[in-house]
């Protein structure tokens, strides 16, 4: 028996007796449509970029001294309609104060307790740096360092200073010249350190290990990845375009040259050159001149990605490295394959 | 072809929820580097425990071994939810553990420490003053490069040098006074800073305050449309006339908090949002027209857009002007990857 479907808009008056039949299996393609929902959920997701767009820490970046004192320096986006812009401080001991926005133009600002008002005057912006005394306390030999942060941040704890405590869990960990430097998470953190002798004789490279994934991340992530790539198989097998033989084509030039370019490189500059650049700016952070030995040996470039890669910094962080090296015109930034190409500079003097 | 659409648009989507979220998976914990934290102090604590130490910190430290060697075997496991709670529960041991050992006189081996005194006498040793300096420093004189300032930083450079040696020669009261100089000159040459500095802030201001007139317009128009009564057209037409009068920064921020007040107090701030968002695509258009390599013709095509949606502004036609922000930031975006 066929089941009969009664559209409401056509509202027919049924007999007293009769009896209405409602077909069930079909009723959520009835009433949902799946389009609907799909432009829905796509409205929501290009949304969501501009929701997160104004007034939000972008990078946090804490360097602690041994003295208790720390460096905070943080980039954050605020609203271009607005004229100024309402900070606030990690405390209210705040020493060497600097504001810059977007073009690297100092902006004023007044501080006061512990907040700073900044007048962006339109910028989207703003980069502070700052020293603090309130984020450390010690008791006899036993330091403790809290923060209560609003987004993931790093910080690069000082020289010879052992953890013995921490009630964060930190999502990675990188030793810089010695300096132990973790990625923790938004919230309340505690770290709680000692000073000792240098007991850390690991290098970088083989204290830094490739994190475990769990199998959730993977899924994650590869879900989606392999989804898109099914889509794309079947629209290209549906369509039979050429685009492979035409990839294939452009991508053995580009090895190629890129090959080139780097052996060209490698033979123009040698290891020694990372030392001459310490000497050209002796005042260069340490985790900047790791950054500086890593590209002297890999012949004198690296790709920003790689940076990224070998000492598992967020994308702002090592953007940020990278800009302030530029700026000390110890390397140049340019374009290669859509890629940030960095490369150390071979005539220092032009910058003073 | 409409399963494949569906698809495709399911893939979209997904694609994008998610990558929202692998920002995060970046945050997520690394749980190998969890050992390697507590194993390192467990080994500086074992070192602090000598024959005299209390029965108590004994016992707490074997307790810590104990959460430690329980950390690893669950990272073996890949039992990551119990090794975050091993690992929280060995650090609270081990700070419990070391409170105990630097506040007891009797029970710490101090002969475990041999560098210790290096990091003990920070009081007297100023290197973190002239470090905090240095990095400070460095930051005007990217500034004042930024400014095409001519500021003479040689002097300071000298000091920092005659600091640093003085350091490394432990005469640290003669570093204190170096640096204390140090002080003084970067006092002297912010002032200088600050003056090259005020010429560019008022020219930004006004830029900004030209900005906000265009804005305002749009705003006093809709305003117009939307039938709001004539005492508050006024009182925005007046605002706008003293913003347009307004010469300093400080006056312009001034008179923009006025007008704000008002938007406020009028609910007339529902825009606000859409035009931050035009600031925002109209910086970008301007430094891409700044830059070498950019096609004309594509910056003509972004120009003319950005006109249209200015236009849509001023027509209320925000829906408008919502789907073109997208298609321009878009373009902008693509202009941004060809060069």
């Amino acid at each position: 028996m066929n089941p009969i479907i009664v559209p409401i808009h056509r509202k027919e008056i049924l007999v007293e007796d009769g009896m209405l039949f409602v077909r069930t299996d079909g009723i959520l393609e009835t009433m949902v449509k799946a389009p609907l929902i799909i432009a829905g959920l796509i409205v929501v997701a290009l949304t969501m970029p501009v929701q997160f767009s104004f007034s939000s820490t972008r990078m946090l970046d804490l360097t602690l001294y041994s003295d208790g004192s720390a460096h905070i320096s943080t980039q954050i986006d605020v609203d271009p309609l607005e004229p100024d812009f309402e900070v606030n401080l990690f405390g209210p001991s705040i020493d060497n104060f600097v504001v810059v926005g977007e073009n690297g133009f100092l902006l004023s600002s007044e501080i006061i307790g512990d907040k700073a008002t900044i007048d962006t005057l339109g910028s989207s912006s703003v980069t502070i740096d700052y020293d603090i005394h309130d984020l450390i306390s010690k008791d006899g030999r036993f330091w403790t360092f809290s923060l209560d942060s609003p987004i993931t941040y790093s910080v690069l704890m000082p020289p010879n200073s052992i953890i013995v405590g921490m009630d964060a869990l930190p999502s990675s960990m990188d030793v810089v010249n010695d300096q132990i430097k973790l990625e923790l998470g938004t919230g309340l953190s505690e770290i709680n350190y000692i000073f000792s002798a240098p007991t850390i004789s690991a290098t970088p490279s083989n204290i830094t290990e490739q994190p475990i994934i769990d199998v959730s991340t993977i899924a994650l992530i590869g879900v989606p990845i392999v989804a898109a790539i099914a889509g794309a198989i079947i629209v290209i097998k549906r369509k039979q375009t050429k685009f492979l033989p035409v990839l294939q084509t452009e991508e053995t030039p580009r090895l190629q040259i890129e090959n080139d370019s780097i052996e060209t490189t490698l033979n123009e500059i040698n290891f020694s050159e990372a030392e001459t650049i310490f000497n050209f700016r002796p005042e260069m952070r340490e985790d900047d001149k790791e950054i500086i030995k890593f590209i002297s040996n890999n012949g004198g470039q690296a790709l920003e990605s790689e940076l990224r890669k070998k000492f598992l910094q967020p994308r702002t962080t090592m953007w940020r490295a990278v800009k302030r090296l530029e700026r000390q015109g110890v390397i140049e930034i340019s374009k290669k394959d859509l890629q940030n190409l960095i490369k150390l500079k071979k005539d220092l003097e032009d910058e003073e | 072809m409409k399963t494949i659409t569906t698809f495709g648009l399911l893939v979209l989507v997904l694609s994008m929820t998610f990558g929202g979220v692998i920002n995060n998976v970046y945050a997520e914990d690394d749980p190998a580097i969890l050992l390697k934290i507590a194993k390192r102090a467990q080994d500086q604590i074992h070192n602090q425990i000598s024959d005299n130490s209390s029965d108590k910190v004994k016992g707490l430290f074997e307790e810590g071994a104990q959460k430690v060697i329980v950390l690893e075997e669950a990272l073996k496991n890949n039992d990551y939810v119990s090794a975050k709670e091993y690992f929280l529960s060995a650090m609270k041991i081990f700070k419990e553990i070391s409170q105990h050992l630097t506040t007891s006189d009797g029970s710490f081996n101090v002969e475990s420490q041999p560098a210790s005194k290096t990091t003990r006498d920070t009081s007297k040793d100023p290197s973190n003053d002239l470090q905090r300096l240095q990095v400070y420093v460095d930051s005007l004189k990217t500034i004042a490069k930024r400014y095409d300032a001519v500021i003479d930083f040689s002097e300071l450079d000298t000091l920092f040098v005659k600091a640093r040696q003085e350091i490394n020669d432990n005469q640290f009261t003669q570093a204190i006074e170096t640096i204390d100089t140090i002080k003084e000159t970067i006092t002297e040459l912010n002032t200088n800073l600050r003056e090259a500095a005020s010429h560019q802030e008022s020219k930004r201001a006004t830029e900004y305050a030209q900005k906000y007139l265009e804005q305002l317009d749009r705003l006093i128009e809709n305003a117009k449309k939307q039938g709001v009564s004539d005492e508050i057209i006024e009182k925005l037409e007046t605002a706008k006339e003293n913003l347009s009068s307004a010469e300093n920064p400080s006056d312009i921020i001034q008179e923009i908090r006025k007008i704000m007040s008002i938007k406020d107090q009028f609910e007339l701030t529902k825009n606000d949002r859409l035009e931050s968002r035009v600031l925002q695509i109209e910086k970008t258009l301007l430094r891409l027209s700044q830059m070498d390599g950019v096609e004309q013709d594509d910056l003509a095509d972004a120009r003319y857009m950005l006109q249209r949606i200015k236009q849509n502004l001023n027509d209320g036609e925000f829906e408008t002007v919502n789907e073109l922000l997208r298609d321009l930031a878009k373009q902008l975006e693509e202009i941004k990857k060809s060069l």
